[in-house]
């Protein structure tokens, strides 16, 4: 009995196991096989791409429902979450919409439930997807520290100016030592907020239709599927808000380079 | 008690015990909006954006713990 219900729970589990689909050999410690990760992670890409460029290519002076969206959204990532770069971080921009749309159409096409055959998978529920994304912040990040500001940039890391020369010795040391670990936290922390919260949502879902699985009882099956219902409607919103927030946190950490000193 | 058994007995007890202060501060975080939002309704925007950035900066705790347990979970 214990064995079959682990089992049951395991198969619904399924939506988080990364199954080969298109198996090529490893180069070095590199496995390039095609994975259901990455052909969800190309479907995600290529919406967020036909959707911008369909929309640019029949712009109205009246905007359908369509280009309502896109407008919407290009003003919120050039206005509201961009607003700190100001001039200097003005090619930005994209990167950081493209970054948000992303993300949240990863977010929602795993939301969607699927059939077995489409061997379901969410992308931003794999630490390896998000880290690549938080990799490319980080590069930018110290990209634009080291060209704007060249070592000064390295000086921003230091005791801040000010400090008696007898104190500011010995400070070096453990301010450089704090920010350099910090400039690696940030890609890391960025990394695992969206991981964990995306996993710790389906996880809960899953649990709970696992709960149904386990006692195969209509008594049972109310409670877990109301709440099944509420949380996958709050799984919408945390779609939203982790995109929201990755891309935030992407333009701060940006932002502090780019005025790195100020 | 075994190695596995005691693992998922650490991850269990990790992920609540990581729970406490982020949900402290947390709470903490967004009852200071409130009051700052009663206080002054048009700066509501900025006062979201910037508990948004905390709440999320607080929470990201909780989630190394959570990662942390899956890992002794499965091991």
């Amino acid at each position: 009995m214990a064995a079959e219900t682990e089992s049951k729970i395991a198969g619904a589990l399924h939506e988080l196991n990364v199954q080969t689909i298109v198996s090529i050999p490893k180069i070095g410690p590199f496995d390039f096989s095609i994975t259901n990760a990455v052909v969800y992670m190309w479907a995600s890409a290529l919406i967020v791409l036909l959707f911008y460029i369909i929309v640019a290519r029949r712009l109205k002076k009246e905007p359908g429902g369509a280009q309502t969206v896109a407008e919407t959204a290009l003003n919120f990532a050039t206005g509201h979450l961009t607003g700190q770069f100001g001039e200097k971080g003005k090619k930005y921009y994209y990167l950081i919409l493209t970054i948000f749309s992303y993300i949240f159409v990863m977010n929602l096409l795993g939301l969607i439930p699927k059939p077995e055959f489409l061997k379901p998978y969410t992308p931003t529920a794999n630490i390896n997807v998000t880290f690549g994304m938080a990799i490319v912040v980080f590069c930018v990040t110290q990209f634009q520290g080291f060209k704007r500001h060249g070592l000064g940039y390295v000086r921003s890391w230091l005791t801040p100016p000010g400090v008696p020369t007898a104190l500011a010795i010995p400070l070096h040391f453990i301010f450089f030592v704090v920010h350099v670990m910090g400039e690696f936290f940030k890609p890391l922390s960025l990394a695992i907020r969206l991981y964990g919260n995306t996993i710790a949502g389906h996880l809960v879902i899953l649990v709970m239709i696992g709960l149904v699985l386990q006692y195969q009882s209509f008594l049972i099956a109310i409670p877990p599927l109301l709440f099944v219902i509420i949380m996958t409607g709050f799984e919408v919103f945390v779609a939203f808000l982790q995109a929201y927030i990755f891309s935030l946190l992407s333009v701060i950490y940006i932002e502090t380079a780019i005025y790195a000193g100020h | 008690m075994d190695a596995s058994t005691a693992a998922k007995l650490a991850a269990g007890l990790g992920i609540g015990l990581a729970a406490i202060g982020p949900g402290i501060g947390i709470g903490y975080m967004t009852g200071r909006a409130c009051e700052a939002i009663a206080r002054q309704p048009e700066a509501v925007g900025d006062i979201r954006t910037t508990m948004i950035i905390g709440v999320a900066l607080a929470e990201a705790l909780t989630l190394y713990a959570f990662v942390i347990a899956i890992l002794l979970f499965t091991a």
